[in-house]
């Protein structure tokens, strides 16, 4: 209260008015500084969120490097999903997933602007046989929807006179709306989509559709649909759908993507109970007993936390090369390169994969943190070694094993370097990580970024409702000292 | 607990499957790593021994003193950038209010995913034609109103703060409850004057910066200054990334410190700034250690974001020591330079572990 020596007409100050006066003037400036701090918050986390929404959203998008980039997305729009589901219908007699089969029978309509003085002209409606991505989907032969489609009852359905603005000036003409069918031709096998090219004549401008236009070619003349059959999913989810349809195995024709997932959680799951066994075992032998050479131990886990993978990945793959003396036979081969039993035994970085230095050391500092009471109890009860580590140690040992399995499934799941020199070839020998950058590589350059962003938000979801779930591990495994995967 | 011979074995047994595979896959590669960087070798022949001629044969490559070169700017300014904006962030967030949890898991997102899912959704935002050059463009046409915002506010404030003084009460120059008050006054102002037409978006073309296929460095100069864009943007990525979990490092240490301390400060008359550099930053010492080794040791070794980047940026401009020991192992075409490869190995581990004891030291002396 110091500020206050005198009120406004220069009396002493510290009367009880005073007193409440400034007390409500404070407590005024903390509410206004609860309510900047969680401001402050709601942009933080736009800043660090919103990018990857922004990614989960646009992978919706037939092109997601649309420019200006957009949240207002047609995919999204539930009145699309309500035509989307109905053209599914009637091409395959499926609402969900669509497509082209015998029978089917898909009516759709598309409305131009005519200005006055332009002669009308039909459009050509054309069934491409165009196919679908890049790369990666080129090993595969398909069935094309113009082989069996065919084009019925195209006619003006509608005009209606009146003004729309074109190249920025707002001219008189009129709406002309043209119908048409597109039927299913005699038997056939089911086809996954029916993509459709639009024609029209000079100054016919694209207004409308049944489902908007995925890209206007050639200056707007030509207007062109993926699918028209699309189902509601195959509408919204397009791009996770081609994940599974279009980048498949050379030899399998198996889809990549899948293969990749399963390898993913093979070596993750492995990772997981090799790490829970093996490190909890070292760490309770680190712990609780004394021998010589205890500390040299110690120290050669602390500085192979040091290390840097770079080093010791050289021998590492010399040895994977060269089948880990004879032990690659175990698994019916002679090199354990490109296998993911090698990416789980071997490892860059601190020692093998399958025991982690880490989470040895994670082990280390909770069995040192419980009492020896309850195992001084079952030695005397006559148990050995074993029965009590197993019996009686590990069960109190719940909460620090859960961080070891969390932490170690994260890890195992993202990691990168070492899969990398491990897994070159084939393509579904992979983890999805390195799987996924074979995308980059096949797709980004065709400036296809449907596929990959769809690609990167899948593959990241098991670890996102890991991170849900179980968050407070994740946020231990910060304070445990360990840096990310 | 008595340790009996028989226990003691024990024990080992307990250790063997682990000591085994460290000694097999750290210790003996550590060793061999150290061995093949003396000798000539490409995996097919018989090493042969030729002493140190591979470590000065390093210093001879351009590619390699570019990867040092991008290492150590890369390293440096990440690490700075990324521990001071984490404790700011960490600072401002120090309260006690419903909701801080859901917050900062929130902010915890970004790490969580892989380097690949983060480098991939980074990769298109940073397309000629992505989301951010489209921010950059969207800015410069707002420029006029954020500016004319700016300046409304801190006009305002001024006002404010001035009155408030006159009629006694201790205001300070960023007074929370004025501050509400101006933002809300500067809002209404500026979405006048912008109706009115005052002030008005520019029309201006899209920005078209080329952050990825380009081998353009800032600054001009100097020589050791000079970063490549496309290193720019990785560095970019990196700390948007690191910064959440740094900042929850460092959340967890700050609220250890007392508030009574800040409160005494704030009866002795420090500001903000005095209270952040004079409580805040001697009392989360020891986490500064922590976060800086960590930052350090994780962007000198940075290795994913290159190999990601691939084909997309030059090589010269991103290579990194890290990738300087994989290109040297699997170089395409050519035949594999193990030696060399292990040389850059061993340089680039020395290398880490005394940048880690140089700014302990650094960190340490400050302390006493």
């Amino acid at each position: 209260m110091l500020f206050l020596k005198t009120d406004e007409n220069g009396n002493p100050a510290g009367t009880t008015t005073e007193d409440s006066n400034i007390t409500f003037w404070r407590a005024k400036r903390r509410w206004a500084r609860v309510g900047i701090v969680y401001l402050v918050m709601l942009v933080f986390a736009v800043l660090f969120v919103g990018p990857l929404l922004f990614a989960a959203f646009s992978s919706l998008k037939i092109n997601p490097l649309e420019y200006p980039p957009s949240l207002r997305i047609a995919e999204l729009n539930p009145v699309n999903w309500v035509t989307a589901a109905r053209l599914g219908n009637s091409g395959s007699g499926n609402y969900w997933s669509g497509g082209f089969a015998p029978g089917g029978d898909i009516p759709f309509d598309i409305q131009y602007f005519i200005p006055d003085g332009v002669e009308q002209q039909t459009p050509e409606i054309q069934v491409p046989r165009r196919r679908p991505g890049a790369g990666l989907g080129a090993v595969r032969a398909i069935e094309f929807a113009a082989d069996h489609a065919e084009i019925h009852d195209l006619r003006v359905s509608d005009t209606e006179i009146g003004r729309h603005e074109v190249e920025d000036v707002e001219r008189a003409g009129r709406f002309v709306t043209w119908s048409f069918r597109i039927t299913y031709a005699g038997d056939g096998p089911k086809i996954d989509r029916v993509p459709v090219d639009i024609l029209a004549a000079p100054q016919h401008y694209y207004i409308s559709s049944t489902l908007p236009a995925s890209r206007l070619e050639r200056r707007g003349r030509v207007v062109s649909f993926v699918d028209i059959a699309p189902g509601i999913g195959r509408y919204v989810f397009r791009n996770y759908a081609r994940l599974f349809d279009e980048a498949r195995s050379v030899t399998t024709g198996q889809p990549l993507f899948f293969a990749w997932t399963r390898n993913s959680f093979f070596v993750s799951v492995v990772r997981v109970f090799t790490n829970l066994l093996f490190a909890s075992m070292a760490g309770y032998a680190l712990a609780r007993y004394h021998f010589r050479g205890k500390f040299l131990v110690f120290l050669v886990l602390l500085f192979s936390q040091m290390v840097p993978a770079q080093v010791t990945f050289i021998s590492n793959y010399l040895l994977l090369r060269d089948g880990l003396f004879g032990l690659s036979n175990l698994f019916g081969r002679t090199s354990l390169l490109n296998s993911l039993w090698g990416v789980i035994i071997a490892g860059a970085g601190s020692g093998a994969a399958m025991i982690e230095a880490g989470k040895v050391f994670i082990m280390k500092q909770f069995f040192e943190t419980i009492s020896r009471d309850v195992e001084e109890a079952a030695l005397i009860d006559g148990a050995n070694q074993w029965q009590r580590y197993s019996r009686v140690v590990l069960p109190i040992a719940r909460p620090a094993l859960g961080a070891v399995a969390i932490l170690t499934f994260q890890g195992a799941w993202n990691e990168f370097f070492w899969p990398f020199i491990v897994l070159t070839s084939p393509e579904e020998v992979k983890t999805l990580p390195i799987g996924l950058m074979s995308f980059r590589q096949t797709y980004g350059a065709a400036g296809d970024w449907g596929l990959i962003l769809s690609g990167a938000i899948l593959s990241a979801i098991p670890v996102i409702i890991l991170f849900v779930v179980f968050q407070k591990y994740f946020i231990h495994g910060v304070s445990f000292g360990g840096s990310k995967g | 607990m008595k340790n009996s011979l028989r226990e003691q074995l024990g024990a080992w047994l307990f250790l063997s499957p682990f000591l085994l595979t460290l000694a097999v896959f750290f210790v003996y590669s550590t060793g061999r790593a150290f061995y093949f960087s003396f000798t000539d070798y490409n995996m097919f022949s018989e090493p042969q021994w030729v002493g140190f001629a591979n470590y000065i044969s390093l210093f001879q490559q351009s590619l390699f003193l570019r990867a040092l070169q991008n290492t150590v700017l890369f390293s440096l300014i990440v690490t700075v950038v990324q521990c001071f904006l984490a404790l700011v962030m960490a600072t401002v967030l120090n309260q006690k209010i419903r909701g801080l949890g859901f917050f900062r898991a929130t902010y915890y997102m970004p790490s969580i995913a892989s380097s690949v899912v983060i480098t991939l959704i980074f990769l298109w935002m940073y397309q000629r034609r992505g989301l951010i050059n489209y921010l950059w463009t969207e800015g410069r046409r707002h420029a006029p109103i954020i500016v004319f915002f700016l300046v409304t506010v801190s006009i305002i404030q001024i006002l404010q703060v001035v009155i408030e003084r006159r009629r006694g009460f201790p205001a300070r120059w960023v007074d929370p409850a004025l501050t509400v008050m101006s933002i809300l006054i500067g809002t209404a102002v500026t979405a006048g004057a912008w109706v009115f037409g005052f002030i008005a978006v520019r029309d201006l073309p899209p920005v078209d910066f080329t952050w990825l296929q380009t081998r353009m460095r800032i600054p001009e100069s100097p020589e050791f200054l000079r970063v490549p864009v496309p290193l720019i943007a990785i560095m970019i990525q990196n700390i948007f990334t690191t910064i959440p979990t740094l900042m929850i490092m460092y959340l967890t240490a700050l609220q250890d410190v007392p508030k009574s301390l800040y409160e005494a400060a704030e009866i002795d008359g420090a500001g903000a700034t005095q209270r952040f550099l004079n409580i805040t930053i001697p009392s989360v010492r020891p986490v500064t250690f922590l976060v800086v080794t960590l930052s350090l040791i994780g962007t000198l070794q940075m290795f994913d974001q290159v190999a990601i980047f691939g084909d997309a940026v030059p090589l010269e401009s991103v290579i990194t020591l890290a990738y300087f020991v994989y290109n040297r192992m699997f170089p395409g075409a050519q035949l594999p330079q193990v030696g060399i490869a292990s040389a850059a190995a061993i340089f680039l581990a020395l290398f880490t572990l005394s940048l880690v004891l140089i700014q302990r030291l650094f960190i340490k002396s400050e302390v006493s």
